[in-house]
Order: structure tokens, then C-alpha cells, then sequence
């Protein structure tokens, strides 16, 4: 059986390796951003793959980039039940 | 920010004195210069089809036409909204630099750039406002540079200078387009007029701040600033397929169009003409050592 969660997060690592093959895996607390995987130039192709994985619109106006700086946080903000 | 003067040349000053003077002479009130309708017709294209996203590839016809007709108007908003964000960064850049060291000899050319782009914001977002009561989100994500000053002056004249020639390239196409109303005409024909100035401009002072560069940078820091710039180069082409602007034309899988176009080499031919002059640049003065491009 299908896990949405960790198939999501999966599809997002994968994405990150394939473009840093000199990273073998992403460890969930990595700070994506300060360790460059993510810039200013790949931010967009990163905002529309979360569109695209999570089945969720994303507002680039009122983004926070903390929520997308680890693979946690991705997971929590993206991934996980909303909060109604 | 501070840096060494500039290596400013003869022809430097003489291009500079005749663009400050020509700012002058063309000058224009463009809270005046617009006659803007109260609606654009929505039966009629808003942009030109061979500058549509789709356009070379099996799905342009198969969008059909009353897709296509909705592509153009709000591929046409996106596109003023990325001069928007494109001109509100660049000034951000500018007035952090117009009376710093290093920037004394075209900082009087700066007041006009500024003036004149400000302008210009104006009248694409009043568009965007008025037509499509929108401005698209910019894709920008706001983070701090870490290049060494020398390396971020040039970088940020680079992307200002390739940002107006793919501006342009769109505007002269447009502004010549029999087809497009006159409202949208015009637009892109202002724009152009004081583009031109302003890329003859970039073109020298981003060969000045190059050679300066260059004397200060190792040649395996060369090759990063070529390597950055060439994926803003690919960056602000992939901004043009916007998935947002495929969801307002009524397309069922937005993601799913622009992955498709992304993939399609037949874009790649297309788009190359769109940026074939800053790129001949680049190569010219040896900013670029090849015409080769990434996948970002």
C-alpha cells in the first residue's frame, strides 16, 4: 500500500539528487537552502514540483522559505492533514 | 558595494553623454501618453501567436482556438508581470548603487534609467491591473547573495542587460504586430524606444564591470559566474511557462502543459531566437566561452 507522505517527500528527494548527484540522500533536518541544493534560480522549478506532488496551490506572494528549507518542514507544510 | 572606479573609456563617456542627452530630448509624460479603453476585445488575440508558449509544437493546435485566444490575454498579463517584478528588482539594484564608489561617472545616466523605469512599472502594472485586474506573483525567492562585490556588481547589470534584450525581443515583435490592438501596440512600442537606450547602455557598462572582474577573480571563479548566469539565462526563459497562466486560460493539467513544453526540443529552436542577441553578446566579449545552455 501507497503512503502519500513519504512517496511525496520521496519524489521531492528525488528531484533534489538528480540535480546534486554528489548527494547520495538528503537527510530531513538538512538546511536546503544553506547548503545551496535550493537558490534563487531553482526556487521556482522547486515551488511547482511541491504544486505538482502535493495536489496543493501555492501562493509565491506569501510563501515563507522557511517552510520549504528541510525536508521536514516541506513534509509538515505540504504533506501532512490541514488543519481546518 | 564600494569598488575601484571603473575602467571608463573614451567611448564610454561619449555613449553616456548621448543617451543622458537623448533621455532628455524623447522625454514623455506616460500618465498622459495612454488613451486606455475601458476593455481590451477579448475575441481577439492579445499577443502574438508565435510568441505564445505552445507555439511550434503539436500542442498549440490541439489547445484549439478558443484556449489559444484565452493563452494570449493571460500570457500577455504574465508577461507584464514579470517586467513589473523584473524592473522593481533591478531598481532595488540601482538605487542601492547610484552614488556609491566605483559608480561616479554613470550615475547621472542612473537618474534617468530610474525615472524612466519607474515609468515603465507603471504603465505594465496599470495594464495588468486594468485587463486582467491582476499582477502575477513574482518567482523570485528572496535570499541574501554570497558573490564577492566585484562578481555581484557585474552580476547584477548582467541580469538587468539580458532581462531588457528578451524584454525587447518581445516587444519589437509585438509593437510591429498588425494584428494586436493599438492599445497593446503601443505599450510595447514605448517600451522599446527607451529599451534601446537603456540595453546600449548595459551592453557598455557590463563590458566595463567584466573586465574589472576579471582582473580580480580566479579563472575557477570565472567559470562559476559563467555557470550562474547561464542558469539565469535558462531561468528567466522557463518563467515565461507559467502554470498559473495555463490554469486562468482553462487548461485542465497546467503542470502537465508546461512539463510538456519544457521537454519539447522544438521549443529550444524557438527560444533561441528570442535570446539570440544577448547571447551573441555574451560570447563576444567573453562572458560566455560557449552558447551552451542548462536544464535548471
Amino acid at each position: 500500500m501507497t503512503n502519500p507522505v513519504t512517496d511525496g517527500i520521496d519524489q521531492v528527494k528525488t528531484w533534489i539528487v538528480k540535480r546534486h548527484p554528489d548527494r547520495q540522500d538528503i537527510a530531513g533536518d538538512l538546511d536546503l537552502i544553506e547548503n545551496r541544493l535550493i537558490d534563487s534560480l531553482s526556487f521556482v522549478e522547486f515551488v511547482f514540483l511541491l504544486e505538482q506532488v502535493s495536489g496543493r496551490s501555492i501562493d509565491m506572494d506569501t510563501l515563507e522559505v522557511d517552510s520549504i528549507r528541510t525536508l521536514d518542514a516541506i513534509e509538515q507544510h505540504f504533506f501532512t492533514a490541514r488543519v481546518s | 558595494m564600494a569598488a575601484p572606479a571603473l575602467p571608463i573609456t573614451d567611448r564610454f563617456q561619449e555613449v553616456l553623454e548621448r543617451l543622458s542627452t537623448k533621455s532628455i530630448e524623447d522625454y514623455y509624460n506616460p500618465y498622459q501618453q495612454f488613451d486606455w479603453p475601458d476593455r481590451l476585445d477579448e475575441d481577439r488575440m492579445w499577443m502574438s501567436p508565435e510568441l505564445l508558449t505552445p507555439y511550434g509544437t503539436p500542442l498549440f493546435d490541439q489547445l484549439g482556438e478558443d484556449t489559444l485566444r484565452r493563452l494570449s490575454k493571460w500570457e500577455s498579463i504574465n508577461f507584464y508581470s514579470l517586467n513589473v517584478h523584473g524592473i522593481r528588482e533591478l531598481l532595488i539594484e540601482v538605487v542601492n548603487r547610484i552614488h556609491m564608489p566605483g559608480f561616479e561617472i554613470p550615475s547621472d545616466f542612473f537618474h534617468h534609467f530610474i525615472g524612466e523605469e519607474n515609468e515603465h512599472m507603471w504603465f505594465f502594472a496599470e495594464f495588468c491591473r486594468r485587463y486582467g485586474d491582476k499582477i502575477y506573483s513574482s518567482t523570485a525567492m528572496r535570499a541574501t547573495s554570497d558573490w564577492e562585490p566585484e562578481v555581484e556588481n557585474f552580476l547584477v547589470f548582467a541580469r538587468i542587460l539580458f532581462f531588457e534584450e528578451l524584454v525587447d525581443f518581445y516587444n519589437t515583435h509585438m509593437a510591429q504586430d498588425a494584428s494586436l490592438c493599438d492599445t497593446i501596440r503601443q505599450v510595447n512600442r514605448l517600451h522599446h524606444q527607451d529599451e534601446s537606450r537603456h540595453i546600449a547602455f548595459g551592453r557598455e557598462l557590463v563590458s566595463l564591470l567584466h573586465t574589472r572582474m576579471r582582473e580580480t577573480i580566479s579563472e575557477e571563479r570565472h567559470v562559476e559566474v559563467e555557470a550562474y548566469l547561464k542558469r539565469y539565462v535558462v531561468f528567466s526563459i522557463n518563467s515565461l511557462y507559467n502554470p498559473h497562466v495555463y490554469r486562468d486560460a482553462g487548461v485542465a493539467d497546467p503542470l502537465a502543459l508546461r512539463n510538456a513544453l519544457l521537454a519539447d526540443d522544438r521549443r529550444r529552436t524557438i527560444e533561441r531566437k528570442s535570446v539570440r542577441k544577448p547571447l551573441a553578446f555574451f560570447l563576444k566579449t567573453g562572458i560566455f566561452t560557449d552558447d551552451v545552455l542548462p536544464v535548471i
